[in-house]
């Protein structure tokens, strides 16, 4: 449904953007995205193989401005990029798991540095996965495969961690994502445990968000997580091919599934230019192409919009948090 | 601990019903029995499959990918990975014998669907392998069931499930096959979703009761109103299907037939044996399990070694299993996919429906020197894990002498029985290259790199070219 009504909540299907592009303007099995200046959004995308790495540059009214970065493990490159984030100036800081650095560009995409070194120890990198600056312009590095948390100033001197291998309160197993919420709480995506947990700005433990035993609530593999003005906490569910919703407390809310009925405009024009393809499309019952496919990121901007990008589909769905929805007339 | 023979007995069998398996595994196996082995592969179900969140968490791309080699790249990764050998050897088995391009489907990730199909019906009943293989959806395009209607059929399916996939040339008649395609009319495809531009959208398999001919037939002496499973029941219990069938089991696991065209003129190579798969077929109703059961506790098995040239996807699978330098998720997947691609085996697009031909016939020149580079390329590298195990081994042995030296690493490498003509060559450059010292760090730096030559020129000999 394009407008889903739950628990004193209503979300409300908007619209989309993107389509498949190996180069230009498209996107390539996308990783995450964050907003930048004005209506700008910044989406990375991983490629495969040796091809379609990069970071575009796009506007929330599809105007394509551009891209950075490419394949290969030169300065600016990239062979596994998987997170992105800016800092207080609007520079573009990305991860990549396999190269275990953190590379950054000035907001136009001119490369200017990057660190990080691969190990265990205190600010060694294994497979650096989802990164998100905190009020204080420090980096939040989930460095995945050493299971744990580390904070980093912008030039990657090693500030701090939190973090363990296990399945316990504050342990991890192969985290993914990361947000920071506006009190500074810190939100990680547990991928390999199928849960949330959140901290507070020191590392502490806080909520957890998962299924209950009724499997109410239930992630696969969570991936991206984002926070709204009130709360909410938004969690990419890749495995599940879902976004699950969540009070702040940790309680279940509801479910968003991909309501993508309207193609982008991008997907519209390539439509356009192909009539086979609108014959086909007219034939096919065209629902799997309105789900979201691998969610894989999530964010939430200052009007609390939630923008769900989907590595399966290169695009991003976008619902509106409606807080004046009223239901006239119950017996329509 | 197991003796050589026991040791060699079951590099054989890994071999053949997977792509090998290092020294220690070898030697952890023969400890267990050759039967609990056995056993042990024909039951994929007790070891977990790929896990498949690892495999597309860190290459994304290969899920659904749109085209080659990405789609190949990602059953070479399987292959490479499995903890279930023999049932992605049955995969590349059934594969081979059901054969499904893309050059005509243009959809990889449909023929990978196919695939795990195989997977899924590896070690069960021929019949539902043949049902399964009849409602999906690559099969249907590839062999044109989509267009085959009631009151206007197409042959292709009918012809080639007879001709190609059951029983041979020879033990049915033109009028059968028009009425096997008359009972497969409404086996078709769901409207489908464009690929672009959003990415790949599975196929269905539908069946339109409307467009099926309900009508009287008659199939090899049976008559009846007939529907497609109908069919696959009345094929499955002919003597040329269990035989057909036995064939290519030998052919694929034991040692190499003469190509599939000329089977029936060309007798089997040994018939007795074809007639013990046979008899496992009856005896089980056709399943799959038993039949391999048979064949790979059965003397001919065992006594079959290095009579089957590796295909493409063997010799790069096997090698790189043996290197060690592709576990997990890492870039280059496609590279070893492009690798078969130029040895001569495009895996999911195999040249037609007659499939690959086989044995000899994967070495040509070119596909020799291809084979002979990469093979030589991967085990003379001293810096891969594999070949530090091996170089290891051979250390912790004490091998010093040229005939230590040549022994340890046909040993460790398979064990393989090499010609002794190979054997003379290798104990030549052996000779000249003075054995192996450990005493001191440079002289053990230098058997390091005496150890990589010779282990290139193993993996470079017509001997290896053999599983």
């Amino acid at each position: 449904m394009l407008t889903t009504v739950a628990a004193g909540r209503v979300f409300d299907y908007s619209y989309c953007i993107g389509m498949y592009g190996m180069s230009g303007q498209g996107f390539w099995s996308p990783q995450d995205f964050v907003f930048g200046e004005g209506d700008l959004i910044y989406v990375i995308s991983r490629g495969v193989e040796e091809i379609g790495q990069r970071i575009t540059r796009v506007t929330r009214d599809h105007q394509f401005l551009g891209q950075f970065g490419a394949s290969g493990r030169g300065d600016g490159q990239f062979v596994w990029p998987r997170s992105i984030d800016l800092d207080s100036q609007g520079n573009v800081f990305a991860s990549d798991d396999f190269l275990n650095r953190i590379s950054i560009f000035d907001k136009e995409g001119t490369f200017l540095s990057s660190w990080g070194e691969v190990g265990s120890g205190e600010g060694e990198l294994a497979g650096p996965s989802g990164i998100a600056f905190d009020g204080d312009d420090n980096l939040l590095v989930v460095d995945s495969a050493n299971n744990r948390i580390q904070k980093f100033t912008k030039e990657g001197a090693f500030l701090g961690g939190f973090g363990q291998p296990g399945n316990g309160d504050g342990e991890f197993n192969l985290p993914w994502g990361i947000c920071v919420d506006r009190a500074g709480d810190v939100y990680v995506a547990d991928w390999k445990n199928n849960r949330v947990q959140s901290f507070d700005a020191d590392g502490n433990f806080k909520v957890m968000f998962e299924g209950n035993d009724n499997g109410v609530g239930d992630l696969h593999g969570p991936t991206g997580v984002a926070v709204d003005s009130e709360g909410d906490v938004y969690i990419t569910d890749w495995g599940n091919h879902r976004v699950q919703v969540f009070g702040s407390d940790g309680h279940f809310v509801t479910t968003l599934v991909g309501d993508a009925q309207q193609p982008s405009p991008w997907t519209q024009t390539y439509i356009d230019a192909n009539p086979d393809i609108i014959k086909a499309r007219r034939r096919a019952n065209m629902e799997p192409e309105w789900r979201f496919r691998r969610p894989v990121a999530v964010n939430v901007d200052q009007n609390d919009s939630i923008f769900v990008l989907e590595a399966g589909r290169h695009r991003l769905q976008v619902y509106d948090k409606v807080k004046d929805y009223e239901e006239h007339s119950l017996n329509l | 601990m197991p003796d050589k023979e026991q040791i060699a007995l079951m590099g054989h069998l890994m071999r053949r019903a997977g792509f090998g398996a290092a020294r220690q595994e070898l030697e952890e196996r023969a400890t267990k029995s050759y039967e609990a082995t056995v056993e042990e592969l024909l039951h994929p179900e007790e070891k977990p499959p790929i896990d498949e969140d690892i495999l597309y968490r860190y290459m994304p791309g290969y899920e659904g990918a749109l085209g080659p080699p990405i789609n190949q790249a990602e059953w070479v990764y399987r292959m490479v990975n499995t903890e279930r050998p023999l049932e992605e050897k049955l995969a590349l088995f059934w594969h081979q014998l059901f054969a499904t391009g893309n050059s005509k489907v243009d959809n990889p990730p449909e023929i990978t669907q196919q695939i795990a199909m195989f997977r899924r019906q590896a070690f069960g009943d021929f019949r539902d392998l043949l049902v399964e293989l009849a409602k999906n959806p690559a099969m249907i395009y590839w062999l044109d069931n989509n267009g085959n209607h009631n009151g206007a059929i197409n042959e292709n399916w009918g012809r080639e499930l007879l001709e190609l996939f059951s029983m041979g040339v020879g033990n049915y008649s033109e009028d059968d096959i028009k009425d096997a395609s008359r009972a497969f009319t409404g086996w078709t495809i769901e409207p489908k979703i464009p690929r672009n531009p959003l990415g790949r959208f599975y196929w269905n398999f539908e069946y339109r009761p409307e467009d099926h001919d309900d009508g009287e037939k008659s199939f090899l002496g049976h008559e009846g109103r007939f529907n497609g499973e109908d069919i696959i029941d009345i094929v499955v219990k002919q003597p040329a299907t269990a035989r057909f069938l036995a064939r290519h089991l030998y052919n694929f696991f034991v040692a190499d037939e003469p190509q599939v065209p000329s089977w029936n003129i060309n007798p089997p190579n040994d018939p007795d044996a074809i007639d013990q798969l046979v008899a496992a077929y009856d005896e089980s109703d056709g399943n799959l399990r038993a039949m391999l059961r048979v064949l790979f506790n059965s003397d001919f098995f065992k006594n079959a070694r290095f009579a089957h040239v590796k295909s493409p996807a063997e010799l790069v699978v096997s090698t790189v299993r043996l290197a060690g330098n592709f576990e997990g998720p890492r870039p280059g997947f496609n590279s070893l996919a492009f690798e078969c691609n130029y040895q001569g085996q495009e895996l999911l697009n195999p040249p037609s429906v007659e499939s690959w031909h086989t044995g000899g016939e994967w070495i040509d020149g070119g596909a020799l020197v291809r084979r002979v580079n990469f093979a030589a390329g991967l085990m003379g590298d001293i810096s891969l894990p594999g070949v530090k195990t091996i170089i290891s081994d051979l250390k912790h042995r004490g091998a010093t002498s040229p005939q230590e030296f040549v022994d340890g690493c046909l040993d460790l490498v398979g064990p393989l029985d090499f010609s002794e003509a190979t054997k003379s060559e290798l104990l030549d450059q052996a000779t000249e290259d003075g054995g192996l010292n450990w005493e001191s760090e440079a002289e053990s730096e230098k058997s390091k790199q005496k150890i990589g030559v010779m282990l290139a020129l193993i993996g470079a000999s017509r001997d290896f070219q053999f599983a």
